[in-house]
């Protein structure tokens, strides 16, 4: 028999099974085919398709469509592409308008096999004249004679199915549990109804025989059925995003339009004098983009990077070109990628070239704050044309443990107390509660009953899809309607999101564009608009950080804390170790710091500081002479396939995609042979074949291709350039975009030591964000904890019409919350109204005027006088900071380490650690922030960040020293550390022995 | 004329404690915790000030607990022992006075002892006797103190806690407190302590500075309770709950804390089963229930239902209870504590029906309740009730509240 109506865990919180793990089932149990019927979606279609063709398996496809007002439900079977078509339509409209399955499936029916328990919507349906036939369940019922009996009167196939939730019997309890998380309940106050019935698992055919023996005309009537879904996945090539002329300025086909705005672009680049290089490669890339068909493509980024304003015109916005496509020339004079290609050797073929059959994309980022608008531009531009990917958001380890004990009614505290503890980089897998039990960070946790059974049943639950969320910028745009290719939803945030992930849709062949924020292109354009409206002028066209001394040196010593993607831990060791503040050696640094190429890192340093070295093989001969014979790009991986495998460029390129894949091992096997037979052939030993294997497998996970690390070091270039010449405008708008890699107290510290000045807020003085002139910064009014947006909005409209004069008379214009009035006085944001009174008196004040509000309603009429306040104290001075820092998290003064108290004796100041070297010493830290490694035998270490009054410490804490004390370990608290100095290459950095708290 | 009162306060400190101290004079060497033993969760009942200063708190996971304070020795909680204690230390006070006041087995009692020097010679010789009879008859070595009123009682016999006595004259009261740490005085909240050491009013001296229009301005209604205290002013009386109008309470804490619906169920029908013997002891009904759910983390909620009749039938408490857990228990966090509360209690009606037929199904019910009362005072609660709760594994505490 062949099963037709299965559920996998695509089903959400419906259903417990992968789709390949529901085929490895079938296969097993002796099926030759198999239906994938999620409800209501098709997200699982392609990880369904593939393990069918894995396990040789016929896929029939289809989707549960539930209504979503009422309880009918019918299985839609795909018999054909128009089928399909239907299928998409019906689900987009079941998610977008709701919809009737009476009413709308007949309109939809062709190509479509539709299946009910329900007899009234089979009535109805057949008397319509859709194909449908009765589904009897997985066993015989009185609901089932029912039907039967209905359509053997009626000549109506009546067919028996799985209605499988589960792949086995054993998975019931995850089914259980899914069914609490769902219905946000505990295991034993779920409705009984759903413990006992219509929970079932797919059977034997064999099985389904013998349960309905007493119809013996069923299971062949399911067979035949089955026979006429012949429709075995959508094929619909590439899907390019179309390009409609608007016919105002340009004229003639896409091809035309890209050649007439590629040589503008050059000319405007360039000057008007092209030189040969430019215009060779011009050409060059025009005919392969024209032979592959991607011109429009390139028009439609175009138009979304220039914008068409209000008048008509095409303005340029702010953007950083990434990904593969920074390397077209085309691309650089159409201004959506922001490095010359020809200046920096970067390589068209990397990003088209003929052999390529997949479709590249173009990613841009744009600021963070104005990607929205681009996006709700682009999907505006294109209705029913366009949606979102989606990303399936799955039960992480810590997820998974966390909805799972909530289920078991553990206590929120006691449950964040486990799951905050835990290393955001762990992994579930196999023996979950052992592995957990092994981290050191969770030493001193209790792990009794009922922590033991959470954690099994959690581990099964790790890798379920529960929801979907949307992908951060990808779009796809489609010449035809977008729901006739795949169903369409709508995200929580509103916006249309197509069913797959990007992975689903580059499989079906959707071109997406992938539309990004980014944080710094946002402090970029802050920082310069501030350094203009001061009168400073800077030139934005004709800049060239990267040839400004002060940058170069700033680079070199790696003070670039808050500039973008260099400003980390790691990048800045590693700059301090280069020492050289070269933009050739920002694009290789930015590349090679990858998680699993710690070795490389090292190895890089001592080259480029002229250490001796080889080429990585003979046969690679001088493709790796740039980056002095290590493997730094994505690209290396190719191009050291083609010289020593003898790879074709297109398989070298898929080994290249394949590694930033999720589940590549199967696809990754066949690539090693490959390798290994191709090295074998021209004549590599097998260790250099293995080390040169071990090398391209550091590419695992995530690195970048040349491209894009010139582009981005582009902008790194930028944000230091506006460092080190306007440090107080800089810091202000890296601390108001947020989101960098530290938090705003550690870039708070940093500005101090600039040498800048922070000034209290000030409900006179400060804006929303912070604001930096020469070498003061005011406080925002953003960085007080509890102002909601509506208050900072009113208090920046009620100023605009006149100063504040006193405390009164901004409360009673602004009406401030309890909180948010008493947040203003500890953030000092009120001190400059009434300067003869204290913080103290401020705060009974406050009380007074919320007692004459309460007590008079209509005092908006008259104005309010309060009574002298009795003569209260000012707070103390600890008192004093510790308010101040819990309401900014930060101090504007002081450092926090003044409010632990004296210290002890004998501790070195951070500043003074350079000539400390080779020497043991103790010093007092404040925690900011730490990385977790793998060391190579698997033990975990981490790089800790701390800072004092005088300056940041880099420190290393080893495996055993991490294990004694990682259970202690917090950020924003002080510490009291014990260790060597140690310098590598000019680097100084700390190897912790012993730590305690202050 | 008003009489100038004169009370006493006693207070045995971390009574269950002392109490077990009584019990095992070996304890007396170590720190004690109070807890269910034997279940993974549980949760400290009670601890002796070792284990207090050691950072052990009521209420803190016992393994933590545990850990904070290494050598305590640990102790499964026995609230019928308390119980008894706590009746004898009364029964010692009232040989005083009819006007004992106190709580829930927590060692506070408030003796009024206005007026009773003819009687039993001056006030400060009855605290010292009445503790020493204390500490003869039960082992128990209560800290009292001598004051005009209720207040200034409570609050000397915090100063001097563990151990001690303290008599503050008529007419000192106010210098008395003036130097004490306002959190010291009794009936303020958290959020109001909080409040005053914000406006940096840290002592009782300190807050009785500011005049009570002062006060209105942060405290509003509270200004007049504050003003007073602040003062050594308190004019309640020292009362003892008369039995009759005491509604029926009787709580349940989890030995483990657990969302289990069928435990949850079994314990709120042993709850429904001791309130119905309760009133059908003293011949009342009952026309409403209440529900407490005390969660693990602390929060708590209450829910009712009510008749319009009134009953003391275990099975109509029971589906009144069920409607009032239904409404209360709307979280899937697990529970600490389950409390039925029975009241607006009224006598029962001995008027027979009309109609004896239609109510055969409720007197063959209430015999049997009947019989069930009579075994259950013969040979004791747990050996008869209904199947549902012999069944649950997790056994908790049961205490009900009796009044005097």
């Amino acid at each position: 028999m062949f099963p037709l109506r299965v559920r996998s865990h695509y089903s959400l919180m419906h259903g417990t099974a992968s789709p390949a793990a529901l085929c490895r089932r079938a296969t097993a149990l002796g099926y030759s085919g198999l239906a994938l019927t999620d409800r209501d979606n098709l997200y699982g279609l392609w990880s369904f398709l593939s393990a069918c063709r894995q396990e040789k398996l016929r896929p029939v496809v289809g989707a549960e469509i539930s209504e979503p007002q009422g309880s009918r439900l019918a299985t839609c079977l795909v018999k054909n592409a128009v089928g399909y078509r239907n299928l998409c339509q019906l689900l987009t409209k079941r998610h977008c308008q709701g919809l009737i399955l009476a009413e709308d499936l007949p309109g939809r029916a062709e190509g479509l096999l539709a299946l009910t328990d329900d007899l009234s919507l089979l009535q109805e349906l057949h008397r319509q004249g859709v194909q449908a036939a009765a589904d009897l369940g997985s066993q015989p019922s009185a609901i089932g004679r029912e039907l039967r009996s209905w359509a053997l009167k009626a000549g109506v196939t009546a067919v028996a199915t799985p209605k499988s939730v589960m792949g086995t019997a054993e998975e019931k309890e995850l089914y259980w549990l899914l069914r609490a998380i769902a219905g946000n309940t505990s295991l034993s106050r779920l409705p009984t109804y759903e413990q006992s019935k219509s929970v079932w698992a797919l059977e034997s055919a064999d099985e389904y025989r013998k349960r309905f023996a007493v119809w013996p005309e069923v299971v062949p009537a399911t067979d035949s059925l089955a026979e006429q879904c012949a429709f075995t996945g959508p094929e619909f090539g590439t899907v390019m995003p179309p390009w409609r002329n608007s016919g105002a300025t340009e004229k003639g086909d896409a091809a035309t339009v890209l050649r007439q705005q590629a040589y503008l672009g050059a000319r405007h680049r360039y000057g008007d004098d092209l030189g040969e290089a430019v215009v060779e490669r011009l050409e060059h890339e025009l005919r392969i983009i024209g032979e592959m068909g991607f011109p429009s493509y390139f028009l439609v980024v175009h138009d979304i990077v220039h914008r068409k304003g209000p008048d008509g015109l095409r303005r340029k916005r702010r953007i950083c070109g990434r990904g593969s496509g920074a390397a077209s020339l085309v691309a650089y004079c159409l201004e959506i990628t922001n490095v010359c290609p020809i200046k920096y050797n970067l390589y068209f073929e990397r990003f088209l070239n003929p052999g390529r059959t997949d479709p590249p994309d173009i990613d841009i980022d744009f600021a963070w704050d104005e990607r929205d608008e681009v996006l709700a531009e682009v999907l505006g531009d294109f209705p029913g044309h366009s949606a979102m990917v989606c990303n399936h958001v799955v039960f992480q380890p810590r997820m998974a443990i966390r909805e799972t004990a909530k289920v078991f009614g553990l206590p929120d505290a006691e449950i964040s107390n486990l799951t905050k503890r835990m290393p955001w980089i762990f992994k579930g897998g196999e023996d979950l509660p052992e592995k957990l039990s092994r981290l050191p960070s969770l030493r001193d946790q209790d792990f009794s009953e009922p922590w033991p059974r959470i954690f099994s049943l959690a581990s099964r639950l790790i890798g379920i899809p529960r929801y979907l969320s949307v992908h951060p910028g990808g779009v796809v745009i489609t010449p035809r309607p977008i729901s006739e290719y795949v169903p369409v939803e709508y995200a929580v945030k509103g916006v249309p999101i197509i069913q797959w992930e990007k992975d689903g849709a580059e499989e079906a062949g959707l071109v997406k564009i992938d539309i990004l924020g980014n944080r710094s292109l946002g402090v970029i354009r802050d920082c310069i608009q501030a350094v203009k409206s001061q009168g400073t002028n800077l030139d934005e066209l004709h800049w060239n950080p990267e040839e400004d001394p002060r940058t170069k040196c700033g680079v070199a010593k790696g003070t670039t804390m808050g500039c973008f993607y260099i400003e980390s831990p790691a990048m800045r060791l590693l700059q301090q170790k280069a020492g050289t503040g070269d933009f050739e050696q920002l694009v290789i640094q930015s590349s090679i710091i990858r998680p699993a190429a710690n070795e490389f890192v090292r190895e890089y340093v001592r080259r480029l500081h002229g250490g001796a070295w080889q080429p990585l093989h003979p046969a690679v001969g001088d493709v790796l002479d740039d980056t002095f014979g290590l493997m730094v790009y994505q690209e290396d991986v190719s191009r050291v396939a083609v010289a020593m495998a003898g790879f074709s460029h297109a398989a070298a390129d898929g080994l290249r995609k394949v590694m930033s894949k999720k589940d590549k091992e199967l696809r990754l096997r066949d690539y090693r042979e490959q390798f290994y037979h191709g090295c074998g052939l021209s004549g590599v030993e097998k260790e250099d074949i293995d080390r040169v294997w071990q090398m391209m497998m550091s590419f695992d996970g995530y690195s970048f291709c040349k491209p894009h690390s010139a582009s981005y070091a582009r902008v790194s270039y930028q944000a230091a350039y506006l460092k080190h010449h306007f440090p107080a405008e800089f810091m202000a708008a890296v601390i108001s975009n947020q989101g960098g890699y530290y938090s705003t107290f550690a870039y708070v510290s940093e500005a101090k030591r600039l040498g800048v000045t922070i000034d209290y807020p000030d409900v006179n003085r400060s804006v929303k964000q912070w604001t930096g002139h020469t070498d003061r910064i005011r406080v925002g009014l953003q960085a007080i904890g509890d102002l909601s947006k509506s208050l900072i909005g009113r208090i920046l409209t009620e100023r605009q019409k006149k100063d504040f004069v006193d405390s009164v008379d901004f409360w009673s214009r602004v009406q401030p919350a309890d909180q948010e009035a008493r947040a203003l006085i500890h953030a000092g944001a009120m001190d400059s109204l009434d300067p003869s009174l204290n913080r103290t008196m401020l705060l009974w004040q406050w009380a007074a005027f919320q007692r004459s509000r309460i007590q008079a309603v209509n005092s908006s009429l008259f104005t309010v006088r309060l009574p002298e306040p009795p003569p209260l104290q000012p707070p103390d001075a600890v008192t004093l900071l510790r308010r101040e820092f819990a309401v900014l998290g930060f101090l504007c003064r002081y450092h926090p380490i003044v409010l632990t108290g004296p210290s002890p004796r004998g501790l070195i100041k951070i500043d003074l650690m350079p000539a400390q070297v080779g020497r043991r010493i103790r010093c007092a830290g404040w925690l900011l922030t730490g990385k977790l490694v793998s060391t190579r035998t698997g033990e975990t270490m981490e790089f800790l960040t701390f800072e004092d009054d005088t300056g940041i410490l880099e420190t290393t804490f080893f495996p055993r020293t991490y294990e004694r004390y990682a259970h202690m370990l917090q950020s924003g608290h002080p510490y009291i550390l014990t260790g060597i100095v140690e310098e590598d290459y000019g680097a100084v950095s700390l190897v912790v022995e012993q730590l305690s708290r202050v | 004329m008003l009489w100038e009162r004169t009370l006493l306060h006693f207070n045995v400190a971390d009574f269950a404690v002392a109490v077990e101290r009584v019990v095992d004079q070996t304890l007396k060497r170590r720190p004690v915790i109070v807890a269910p033993l034997g279940s993974a969760r549980a949760v400290v009942y009670d601890m002796s000030e070792e284990a207090y200063q050691s950072g052990v708190r009521k209420g803190m996971a016992l393994c933590q607990a545990a850990r904070l304070c290494r050598e305590a020795a640990q102790l499964p909680p026995r609230p019928e022992l308390y119980r008894k204690a706590m009746q004898g230390v009364l029964k010692e006070a009232r040989l005083y006075s009819p006007l004992v006041e106190h709580g829930v087995e927590d060692g506070h009692i408030f003796v009024d002892v206005t007026g009773t020097h003819r009687l039993f010679g001056p006030a400060p010789d009855v605290g010292l006797r009445i503790r020493r009879q204390v500490r003869d008859g039960l082992g128990l070595n209560p800290i009292w103190a001598l004051a005009s009123n209720k207040l200034v009682a409570k609050v000397a016999s915090r100063l001097v806690k563990p151990v001690g006595e303290y008599i503050v004259a008529p007419g000192e009261e106010e210098a008395f407190l003036a130097p004490l740490a306002v959190s010291l005085l009794p009936g303020l909240t958290v959020r109001e302590v909080d409040r005053l050491l914000e406006f940096r009013i840290g002592t009782v001296g300190q807050l009785a500075g500011l005049s009570r229009q002062q006060l209105m301005v942060p405290f509003g209604s509270r200004s007049t309770f504050l003003h007073n205290s602040s003062r050594g002013i308190d004019t309640s009386q020292v009362t003892g709950m008369p039995l009759e109008t005491a509604p029926i309470d009787c709580e349940h804490v989890f030995a483990s804390d657990t969302n289990d619906r069928q435990e949850v169920e079994a314990a709120l029908l042993k709850l429904v089963a001791t309130a119905g013997q309760e009133l059908r002891n003293r011949g009342q009904v009952a026309r409403r229930v209440g529900i407490w759910l005390r969660y693990a983390d602390s929060h708590h909620i209450v829910r009712q239902a009510s008749t319009h009749t009134g009953t003391a039938s275990d099975f109509l408490l029971r589906r009144l209870a069920d409607l009032a857990l239904e409404r209360a228990w709307l979280r899937r966090t697990r529970l600490r504590g389950l409390r039925l509360v029975c009241d607006r209690l009224h006598r029962q009606s001995s008027q027979l029906s009309l109609f004896p037929e239609t109510k055969a199904r409720s007197l063959r019910q209430e015999r049997l309740l009947g019989a069930m009362d009579t075994i259950r005072s013969r040979c004791g609660q747990s050996l008869i009730g209904r199947g549902k709760i012999v069944s649950a594994e997790n056994h908790g505490t049961v205490s009900v509240a009796v009044s005097n």
